[in-house]
């Protein structure tokens, strides 16, 4: 089956966010207000509601020139996926096309996940049944995994009006990106192509103007030995022997202190002017 | 626009200048990311770093206020560097007109003004003619008194110093734009200048267009693929408003209205006359006005009765928007209509605005939500409901996909488009309100006697006998028909003046030639040639893609270059032909008289680097903004001498003792002019949610000010809270070596809605254009401070 990729250029993005409309859109996401950030930023990151949020960064790159540097950032569906890894119920999983979706239906929204990503795009949402009782659900983007199916490309893509983001076959998209990077480096010789070995490459593949740490990405991010170690040792011995409640119980525990995950990847500050 | 959209791809520089086309006009860059591609360079100018800034490849600040300078020096520069194209220069500008005896400029002021009545006597301008009316030329553009010389000698004043010290801009920035922006005058490549408000919202607003017209000539870029002079249009048919005569002193097809203060215009034969030059394309104009008159009037429009000519209002004010609310507020109108417009959050100094609109007995606004003017009488409008006697009407408009009929781009393509969904409740077409309520005054004022009510009696509104208009109806209207046959008319071209043709809209004559053959709703989307896709909808006139098309061939009819080819005389067949449809008459060859005037809308058929039709000068001239920090670099007139100063309660004037920031509006991606339309949507709510003011981290620092701070704006017209955005996209100006602050904040808000917030043109002053009266929106003085 062809594996598939999200490319995002940022720098032929103008941060119009038609991508975060037609994402709610698609997705019927309800609107979230939010306090004023102190940029033109709308969400710190990507939430429940919002999967993908507009990254807008004033950066004086090392000639003391000004940058003003946008970026799409949502899910990279990751080809070693924490998120999968971790997840006690096998409610992640991976597509044929390469995307990484959560089944709603399994989720028990436990927060492994979220706690887990290494690029903090998964978020709980909080909801209650009809008797009151409060439940979790995680939320990222599926890269439009249903368009997929009937033959479309992710809705951002298809608003998308610079040709900022493209979407097609993995090994094209990366060719592409390797090109475009070397047709950029006389404007940013800190461009780079965005696609972590440290997680197996990923389905959304970005051409970055600067450094990842400018954009609040880690510069390697890794999938977690403690996560390959609990889905593909711990996990299976301990459903065997404990049954998936307590489970999940010790799945906080593992998360919690051997993750030691405390730190925050991504600026909180949401992009913005120094303060 | 000269050009269009599609055709951005082929600048080799795009000079965006006045716009933040990024940010605002955000699909312009599917064609600029093109041009790019291809080579092409962007040079941006903003008082702020802006995200079209990010693209491009030159970026220079500049204060709100000084685009003439700025271009003034570009002038100067490709003049005095052998940049410009001087066979199209000598041969398509009136460069070699030699300027009357008399004609004089000194110390800021052209000669002929009149003090007392701010106005110029514009004969005192005049050109040299011979006996025969012809203008005498000097083909070398040595004589003295030519206009080539006249404009170096009044551009020499704008040297790199003089200028950068007024407009604040970097030496080193500026001189980038220069060379990067002048290549173009080389053949064979051209270059576009693309703007919107931030050039015309000035009191010098038509001379910057006038000056960036100059610059593009001078370069050769005029007529040309990926050049141009590109205004871009606010609202999705903006254009299509002022085609169709929305402005306040045009009839349509900018044929001008008549006045009751020009003693020839009380009749049709004098007014024609008086406004119908003898030479060029405009000496059809009566043809234009007769068969508008007979659209109108129909069988009420006599060769009798002046075509019904005396039907026409004739005025005698001003009534731009400034005026109108000026005589609201002293009580000098009882009613209007406010179609789907806010003046109550886009007016200039809005805040009294809302209080003109309590003048009024009554107010009919129909729109598509209440808005802060359809509310203005309310409590959480600042109003006292218990002191307002105006009756409101609040009328329900269908949205756009709501109702059929045809929006007009910038680039001059009538687009036609279908209903998509029914309205909701009682939400009506704005078409339907009208054809509603003219039937119902025609039927109100029957067999009335009085002279007021003749006019609208003599209306010929035949368009179908249902409660909907037949909008087919309207749209024959505006193509025109020959009344002889009864048929639908070819074009403009056959247009008379004798009553036996109609045409309610002469530009857009001819794109509806045919039963059943309406070209605005043409979809082929196949390129026929340099991405003209001339079978794609209709672009007036003519279907006429790049206007001044001739010009991109030398007099002898062979295109400058092949690479900006557009169309060339074919000696065989004896017919201009190209890509495009030739902006000139397709069978007159370049040796015959007129054959290499590609300028036919003018009177000698080439453009005019020296106009002396503009209200406040000739030749562009530098002018502080109504509100400025510093004096006039260039004269001792601060102002411009020309525009209408509206004194007293309306218009407060601030100076730099009390509010020495220079300040300036725009608009963000998300929200759409006044917010009424986009703050009533959740999902573009969310996302520019926030009433904000952009300062730099040095003004931040001295007012003690932290990003998403709440801070106080004031200016002399009001005072306004919203959130610090401290950035460092704005940056103090040295001007002339003292440091000058500019804030800039979007105007989108208001009280109604999702999103909310204080409405910027509470601040803005009251005062207009030399020329247009739009308001000067765009420079204006504040102060700012901490809210707590």
């Amino acid at each position: 089956m062809t594996k598939y990729v999200k490319y995002v250029d940022v720098t032929k993005c103008d941060g119009c966010r038609a991508c975060m409309v037609a994402c709610k859109n698609w997705n019927d996401l309800p609107a979230e207000p939010t306090e004023f950030l102190g940029s033109v930023q709308s969400h710190v990151k990507t939430t429940a509601d919002t999967w993908n949020v507009l990254q807008y960064i004033e950066h004086e790159n090392g000639k003391g020139d000004l940058e003003y540097l946008f970026r799409h950032s949502s899910c990279f569906h990751c080809t070693d996926a924490a998120c999968e890894k971790v997840c006690p119920e096998n409610a992640i999983s991976y597509t044929k096309y390469g995307s990484v979706v959560i089944d709603q239906d399994k989720c028990v929204g436990c927060g492994y996940c979220v706690q887990n990503c290494p690029f903090e795009v998964i978020s709980l949402k909080e909801y209650k049944d009809k008797n009151g009782k409060e439940y979790r659900k995680a939320h990222k983007c599926t890269m439009c995994t249903d368009r997929i199916d009937e033959g479309l490309q992710p809705a951002c893509v298809t608003t998308c009006h610079t040709g900022a983001m493209e979407f097609g076959n993995r090994e094209v998209m990366i060719q592409k990106a390797e090109k475009r990077v070397k047709e950029i480096q006389g404007r940013y010789p800190n461009a780079m192509v965005y696609n972590p070995e440290g997680v197996g490459g990923t389905h959304t593949v970005y051409v970055l103007a600067e450094k990842p740490s400018v954009y609040g990405l880690p510069e390697n991010p890794k999938v977690p030995t403690s996560a390959v170690a609990w889905k593909d040792y711990a996990q299976p011995i301990g459903k065997m022997m404990l049954g998936a409640t307590t489970m999940a119980l010790v799945g906080a525990f593992v998360t919690n202190k051997l993750f030691n995950k405390e730190g925050k990847g991504l600026d909180e500050n949401g992009g913005g002017s120094d303060e | 626009m000269t050009n269009h959209w599609n055709d951005l791809q082929h600048t080799d520089c795009a000079l965006i200048i006045g716009a933040n086309p990024a940010e605002n006009h955000p699909i312009s860059f599917r064609w600029l990311t093109k041009a790019k591609e291809n080579g092409g360079k962007i040079v941006s100018v903003d008082p702020r770093y802006t995200r079209t800034s990010a693209q491009a490849d030159v970026y220079a600040p500049l204060r709100s206020g000084t685009d003439i300078p700025f271009i003034g020096g570009m002038i100067n520069y490709a003049l005095e560097n052998n940049l410009i194209h001087k066979e199209y220069v000598a041969n398509y500008t009136n460069a070699a007109f030699i300027v009357k005896e008399g004609f004089d400029f000194n110390d800021g002021l052209f000669s002929g003004y009149d003090e007392d009545t701010r106005t110029y006597d514009k004969t005192k301008w005049a050109i040299e003619t011979t006996e025969d009316g012809k203008p005498v030329k000097d083909a070398t553009l040595t004589h003295p008194r030519s206009v080539f010389q006249l404009m170096k000698k009044h551009y020499s004043r704008y040297d790199i110093k003089t200028v950068t010290a007024v407009t604040g801009t970097p030496k080193e920035d500026y001189l980038k734009v220069c060379e990067t922006f002048c290549a173009t005058g080389k053949v064979g490549k051209a270059g576009t200048i693309l703007y919107a408000m931030g050039t015309t919202q000035h009191t010098v607003g038509s001379q910057n267009v006038r000056i960036y017209a100059m610059l593009q000539l001078l370069l050769g870029n005029i007529g040309l693929p990926g050049g141009g002079i590109n205004a871009m249009r606010g609202e999705s048919n903006v254009q299509g408003s002022t085609d169709f005569g929305l402005l306040f002193d045009n009839l349509t097809g900018y044929l001008g209205a008549p006045k009751a203060t020009v003693p020839e215009h009380a009749t049709l034969k004098g007014f024609l006359e008086k406004e119908t030059p003898v030479t060029g394309y405009w000496s059809n104009k009566p043809k234009f006005v007769v068969s508008l008159l007979k659209a109108w009037y129909g069988k009420n429009a006599t060769k009798d009765n002046e075509f019904g000519y005396q039907f026409l209002p004739k005025g005698n004010k001003n009534y731009s928007h400034i005026n109108l609310f000026n005589a609201m507020y002293k009580g000098e109108l009882d009613g209007t209509f406010l179609f789907g417009t806010n003046p109550v959050v886009g007016g200039p100094n809005a805040g009294k605005e809302k209080e003109a609109l309590g003048k009024l007995k009554w107010l009919v606004a129909i729109d598509l939500w209440e808005t802060e003017t359809s509310a203005f009488w309310q409590k959480e409008a600042g109003s006292n409901p218990a002191e307002i006697n105006t009756e409101v009407f609040l009328l329900p408009a269908s949205a756009s996909f709501e109702k059929e009929g045809s929006v007009s781009n910038s680039s001059r393509w009538m687009q036609y488009r279908w209903k998509a969904i029914d309205s909701r409740g009682e939400a009506r077409p704005d078409l339907d309100v009208i054809h509603e309520l003219a039937l119902k005054l025609k039927k109100l004022y029957t067999g009335s006697t009085k002279s007021a009510d003749k006019p609208f009696l003599a209306l010929d509104w035949n368009y179908g006998s249902g409660d909907e208009p037949d909008i087919d109806l309207v749209c024959k209207e505006i193509n025109g028909y020959d009344l002889k046959t009864g048929k639908l008319i070819a074009g403009f071209g056959a247009l008379l003046d004798d009553g036996t043709t109609s045409s309610g809209n002469w530009i857009y004559s001819g794109f509806y030639p045919e039963e059943g053959k309406n070209f605005a709703k043409r979809r082929d989307n196949k390129d026929t040639g340099n991405a003209n896709y001339l079978n794609w909808s209709f672009a007036w006139p003519a279907n006429r893609r790049i206007l001044y098309n001739r010009a991109s061939a030398d007099p002898s009819g062979r295109p400058w270059s092949k690479e900006k080819e557009v169309i060339h005389w074919d000696a065989a067949q004896k017919l201009w032909v190209g890509n495009d449809v030739p902006d000139f008459k397709p069978i007159v060859s370049p040796t015959e008289p007129g054959g290499a005037n590609p300028f036919i809308m003018n009177k000698d058929g080439v453009s005019l680097l020296f106009a002396p039709t503009l209200n406040d000068g000739p030749f562009p001239e530098h002018y502080e903004p109504f509100e400025s920090p510093v004096p006039n670099a260039f004269s001792n007139q601060q102002l411009n001498p020309a525009v209408v100063i509206i004194e007293g309660d309306f218009n407060k004037k601030g100076t730099k003792k009390n509010f020495p920031i220079v300040a300036t509006t725009y608009r963000v991606s998300e929200h759409w002019q006044s917010g009424s339309m986009t703050r009533n949507q959740e999902w573009l709510s969310e996302l520019a949610g926030h009433m904000f003011v952009e300062l730099s981290e040095e003004l931040a620092k001295e007012k003690g000010i932290k990003n998403k701070d709440k801070i106080i704006i004031s200016s002399a017209r009001g005072k306004i809270k919203a959130y610090a955005m401290v950035t460092k996209r704005f940056k103090p100006y040295n001007v002339n070596g003292k440091k000058v602050h500019q804030i800039g904040m979007p105007w989108h808000f208001g009280f109604k809605g999702f999103a909310t917030g204080d409405t910027a043109n509470r601040l803005t002053p009251h005062i207009g254009d030399a020329n247009t009266m739009i308001p000067e929106y765009k420079a204006f003085l504040c102060d700012i401070r901490r809210a707590d």
